[in-house]
């Protein structure tokens, strides 16, 4: 990484969202760009600590920490964005959420989380949604991506009809792919429910995510 | 001894308590809280024990713990307002607490009671599968595997399948026959293992509250089977919660709720989760009107329990419980090894020595293979672990130790290998519900070595 950019990776590793506002500030009164921001800072620090994440060398607060920060440094640039930027730096739309009567989200908070730090822009509902909202909330964000969680075997019925309301929703219903996990979801139940792709962790997630969207380099997951 | 905590109050308190989103709740009050309290107590390990053998880093543990949960309080979900019991209002209650509790009923109650650290009584053995699913032709037979075990005082399900033949589905009248159709055939299983009064932990199908509130009602759930609540982790609780536990009060139920923190999760690392776990503890006593108290703490990889750091911080913590309260506290064994697998037998090894050298006064399990294989459950890997938790009375904390570093090193880097063994009927002869000849060698064969080690089984 570009000495320049150590102060603006520090601040992420380190949680602080007011320093990274002012370094961001400083680099593009430099004449940095934000896109150049992202492919050569905020991107690679995010996957060193997904890596990182995965193995437990960092745990979940810290990681949700650098994502508060990241998060305020794109509404910082926002503003500066030239048309088609943000297509750039963001990897694609997902919703996701624990599915209708199950409460676990852990599992659904790492993918989630893994996910944002891996350039996804995330919607997430939480838990106990229901495939109406799930849809409904895919359809307004036209989202390329569903991610459902279930841990539970009585709330897998849910997750199969969320993916039939899916699959016939007019608008996003051929274009957008449906991943799933959790306890009780195998690769086999994913195929036998229609749903374009399964993973049993959360970078298993972001790589299954590039993979469906045909995003090729991804460094955290090589 | 009862609980001084009143449903009243309490709820009263989830109405005006402070306002707050759940994401600050997350990170504010529980991460940072705990960040501080593991700082200002210092919290550490020597790294070089896995039962703990520092009595004076227990009673930090316990100190950092109380101090947190009462500038932390628990959250509740509906009303977005963070229910507070002051310090006072903790130490009184927990003073209050139940430090015995009956369980079953006739010939089969057992009394579940405080133990030190070292106590010479075993922890009782809670030999279930504890949720794992099973096809509900198999459910009776399995359940019997357990109940007939002398080594098993108490029991919990595993979970049905469907129900009428029908996929089960949350919060529908689906659920209310399931979790009807759990209690209806443990009490034929135990009935039919004559334990006819074998103490239960209920209902495994009570997903929601609709399937407890009916199934756990007067009419037909045994006074002597216990009322089992999750309790979101960190330190949440909701409507569905509340509701559950209101019934059980009016039932006159024994309250025996559970919270499971996340290893890495909002607590970090193993410092972290060890006042966590305590605190979650506490919790359920102080916040949940509860008589006993369990948790499983989950490994984000590996989705168990037997890890070193999980074994170590599981062991410190009940210990600062044990050492400074006499509240009940259960855990649930949660192998990655699976029926069939010496894997699953060396984790038992591990764990049921931790536990009782720990101050536990209940463990469940095991759930093989990490309770999310369907089948994969046998009465045997619980007769197993009983044996464990018994021999292991028999020596002190500094053997127990070493008997379970070494059995940690039989399995330890092989924990990403999904060895998930062999399903209940390929294993027991499912008509007279008994082991077969493959899986008795094995137990035979690990029983023998690890009693050369000098756990004397
Ligand atoms: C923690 C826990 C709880 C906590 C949840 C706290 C929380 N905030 O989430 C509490 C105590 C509340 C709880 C409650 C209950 N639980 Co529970 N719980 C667990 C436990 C022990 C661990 C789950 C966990 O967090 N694992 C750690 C995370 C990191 O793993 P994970 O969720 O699997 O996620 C990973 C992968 O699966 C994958 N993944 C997950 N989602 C997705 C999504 C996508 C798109 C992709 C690609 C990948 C992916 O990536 C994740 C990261 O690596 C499991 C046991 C187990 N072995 O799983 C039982 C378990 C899930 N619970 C179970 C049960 C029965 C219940 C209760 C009904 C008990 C009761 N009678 O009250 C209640 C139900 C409440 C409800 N309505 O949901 C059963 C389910 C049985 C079944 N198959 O139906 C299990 C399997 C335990 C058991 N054998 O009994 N539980």
């Amino acid at each position: 990484m570009d000495n320049k950019f150590e102060p603006l990776a520090d601040s992420i590793r380190g949680g602080d969202i007011d320093a990274g506002i002012a370094v961001v500030r400083e680099l593009v009164a430099g004449g940095t760009s934000p896109l150049e921001m992202f492919s050569g800072c905020i991107e690679p620090t995010l996957n060193v600590l997904g890596e990182q994440f995965a193995t437990l060398d960092i745990f979940l607060p810290e990681l949700m920490i650098a994502g508060d920060v990241v998060n305020a440094i794109q509404d910082e640039v926002a503003p500066l964005l030239k048309q088609g930027d943000s297509a750039s730096i963001t990897k694609g739309k997902a919703v996701v959420a624990t599915v209708y009567g199950d409460l676990h989200d852990i599992g659904k908070n790492m993918v989630s989380l893994m996910m944002q730090v891996n350039g996804f822009e995330m919607f997430d509902l939480g838990v106990d949604a229901s495939p109406k909202d799930l849809v409904a909330k895919a359809e307004a964000e036209d989202a390329d991506l569903l991610c459902l969680s279930g841990l539970m075997m009585p709330s897998m019925p849910f997750m199969r009809e969320t993916i039939e309301m899916a699959r016939a929703n007019a608008k996003i219903g051929n274009k957008i792919k449906i991943m799933v996990g959790g306890g009780p979801v195998t690769a086999e139940w994913a195929m036998e429910n229609d749903a374009d792709g399964y993973a049993d962790d959360a970078m298993g997630a972001v790589k299954k995510a590039y993979e469906l969207l045909g995003i090729e380099s991804m460094s955290a997951a090589s | 001894m009862k609980n001084t905590t009143k449903i009243f109050d309490l709820f009263e308190r989830s109405l005006t308590g402070p306002i707050m989103t759940e994401k600050d709740f997350d990170m504010k009050c529980v991460s940072v809280g705990i960040a501080k309290a593991v700082k200002k107590y210092d919290i550490t390990f020597d790294d070089k024990h896995i039962i703990n053998q520092d009595d004076a880093l227990a009673d930090r543990v316990w100190e950092a713990a109380v101090e947190f949960l009462a500038e932390c309080g628990v959250y509740h979900q509906d009303t977005s307002r963070i229910i507070k019991f002051s310090r006072q209002e903790i130490e009184d209650a927990l003073r209050d607490a139940p430090s015995e509790v009956r369980l079953g009923n006739g010939t089969d109650t057992v009394v579940e009671r405080w133990r030190s650290v070292d106590d010479e009584r075993p922890p009782l053995n809670a030999g279930s599968p504890v949720g794992t699913p099973i096809a509900n032709k198999y459910f009776v037979p399995v359940m019997q595997s357990y109940i007939k075990e002398p080594m098993v005082d108490v029991t919990t399900g595993a979970t049905l399948e469907t129900v009428g033949g029908m996929e089960i589905r949350t919060r529908s009248a689906l659920e209310i026959l399931a979790a009807w159709e759990e209690v209806q055939l443990i009490k034929h299983a135990a009935q039919m293992a004559g334990r006819p009064g074998m103490p239960y932990i209920g209902v495994q199908m009570s997903v929601s509250d609709v399937g407890h509130i009916s199934a756990a009602g007067r009419g037909d759930y045994p006074s002597g089977y216990t009322h089992t609540l999750g309790i979101i982790s960190e330190l949440k609780s909701n409507n569905e919660i509340f509701n559950k536990l209101a019934h059980s009060i009016m039932q006159g139920g024994i309250i025996d709720p559970y919270a499971n923190p996340i290893y890495g999760g909002l607590g970090g690392g193993k410092e972290g989760q060890a006042v966590l776990l305590t605190a979650e503890m506490i919790a359920l006593s102080v916040f949940f009107m509860s008589a006993c108290n369990g948790s499983s703490p989950t490994h984000p990889v590996f989705f168990n329990d037997t890890t070193k750091d999980l074994l170590m911080y599981q062991s410190l913590s009940y210990q600062a419980i044990a050492r400074n309260s006499h509240i009940l506290t259960n855990l649930t064994l949660t192998p990655v090894g699976g029926p069939g697998t010496k894997k699953l037998l060396y984790e038992c090894v591990a764990f049921g020595t931790m536990c009782s050298k720990s101050g536990l006064t209940r463990v469940l399990g095991p759930r093989s293979a990490t309770g999310v294989i369907s089948g994969h459950m046998t009465g045997l890997e619980a007769r197993f672990h009983g044996e464990v938790m018994h021999a292991a009375t028999k020596i002190d904390r500094v053997a127990a130790d070493k008997i379970v570093k070494k059995a940690l090193s039989m399995y330890e880097d092989k924990m990403g290998e999904h060895e998930f063994g062999k399903p209940f009927w390929e294993l027991y002869d499912v008509e007279k519900v008994t082991p077969n000849k493959e899986w008795l060698d094995m137990y035979q064969e690990v029983k023998e070595e690890v009693a050369g080690w000098g756990l004397p089984l």
